[in-house]
């Protein structure tokens, strides 16, 4: 005859402290889902709010510019690229009225290193809800500007940093946003130019002895 | 020292729900440190010049129904607004709707004057300025349209560009309220005292 061992009663107090982690796993698992299933709400109604916001201001952004290496005396091209929000767009550098603010990219630059000319890219002619029989010339998403930067020979060569603002004036399918500045930097390392390669003059044997 | 994770699970909670909500208020419009302006408070007087070389005040306005429409030249939808702006000035002008249209413009006033004349406008045209739109919540986006009723007091506001009849709608709204009692503008301070 076999009898069942009769269990300590560290045994039910293990049990106990079992069934009690169970319960709290629970609890747990329940807050987790809580707190996934309000994430996921916040990031559904926060992405609207950050594509479009009535009566919001959009920013535009732009994008780190690597360093620029330019040659003295030449011309070093840059591009600048520029994100507008969904949901927005800006005037283009050429809009199709007069009354419209064109967006304009202007550099101050140090002394001797010469601003060429600032190539805008075209915009697209779009229509849209408040002017369905005008088409307006736009920049929307991704969008870059190309400016030519020279230093001149004077300049000694060494790192600059060049500062400027994009000015643009943004509108939405609704409403328009006041003017505004985005301010815009980045650095040219300004190298010396090669030395010119020069045929060696003639010259009569030279021997070391 | 032992945590307990049940209690760093509902703090993370309270966190996201700060979060969440400081987020949302953050982002809504007029909360910015601009005044609230609500239905039923006084609209705040002004005088600002209009195009034709005169000063206008908001206050000299009173007993009529005023649609008071923030606009730019810049401003692609406040140009599509206008021609219904013109068209409801001939409508209601008869049962005291007074419309007036204040420039948030950085073009000089003949630029808005040629504009305007492009336009047809029927209404008067103020050169606004920063103080008065600050008075306004700011108008942080063109157009922006506030309808005052007779009394004074604020009766609706609108934020960009809607359909016609929705301006048409808030407009029987302000033409529906009463004249305030001179007691009434009695106590607008604002209105007692020239400023701007």
């Amino acid at each position: 005859m076999t009898t069942e061992p009769t269990p300590s009663p560290f045994y039910y107090s293990r049990q106990m402290t079992a069934l009690s982690t169970n319960s709290q796993l629970k609890q747990i698992r329940v807050c987790w889902i809580l707190v996934v299933v309000f994430v996921l709400a916040l990031s559904m109604t926060a992405v609207p709010a950050m594509a479009q916001t009535p009566g919001q201001a959009p920013t535009l952004s732009v994008a780190a510019v690597p360093l620029v290496t330019a040659e003295r005396t030449k011309d070093t091209m840059v591009n600048v690229n520029f994100r507008v929000p969904p949901g927005y767009h800006i005037n283009s550098n050429a809009p199709k009225s007069e009354f419209l603010i064109p967006t304009t990219l202007r550099m101050d630059l140090p002394t001797d290193i010469i601003l060429g000319k600032i190539q805008y890219p075209a915009g697209e002619d779009l229509t849209f809800p408040f002017s369905p029989d005008e088409k307006l010339n736009v920049y929307t998403g991704d969008f870059a500007i190309t400016l030519a930067v020279h230093p001149l020979h004077s300049v000694v060569a060494g790192k600059y940093i060049m500062h400027g603002a994009l000015r643009y004036q943004a509108c939405d399918n609704a409403a328009c946003y006041p003017p505004k500045n985005l301010p815009v930097s980045f650095e040219v390392k300004v190298v010396k130019e090669p030395v010119a390669h020069q045929a060696n003059p003639a010259q009569s044997p030279h021997v070391h002895n | 020292m032992k945590r307990n994770p049940l209690a760093l699970l509902v703090a993370g909670f309270v966190v996201a729900l700060m979060l969440y909500f400081g987020y949302h208020s953050a982002r809504r419009p007029g909360t910015t440190g601009a005044p609230r302006l609500t239905q039923a408070t006084l609209a705040p007087d002004f005088s600002l010049p209009s195009l034709d070389g005169k000063t206008m005040r908001l206050s000299d306005l009173r007993g009529k129904a005023v649609l008071l429409n923030f606009w730019a030249t810049w401003c692609g939808p406040c140009k599509v607004e206008m021609p219904w702006l013109i068209e409801l000035q001939n409508q209601f002008a008869g049962q005291g709707l007074q419309i007036v249209g204040v420039a948030m413009d950085d073009a000089s006033k003949d630029e808005i004057a040629r504009f305007t004349r492009n336009m047809g406008v029927n209404y008067p045209i103020l050169i606004g300025k920063d103080s008065v739109g600050d008075d306004y919540g700011g108008v942080p986006a063109l157009p922006e349209t506030f309808l005052i009723g007779r009394d004074g007091k604020f009766v609706d506001k609108i934020i960009g560009l809607r359909g016609k009849g929705d301006i048409e709608e808030a407009i029987k709204k302000a033409l529906n309220t009463s004249p305030a009692t001179s007691q009434a503008y009695a106590m607008r301070p604002q209105l007692a005292q020239p400023h701007k």
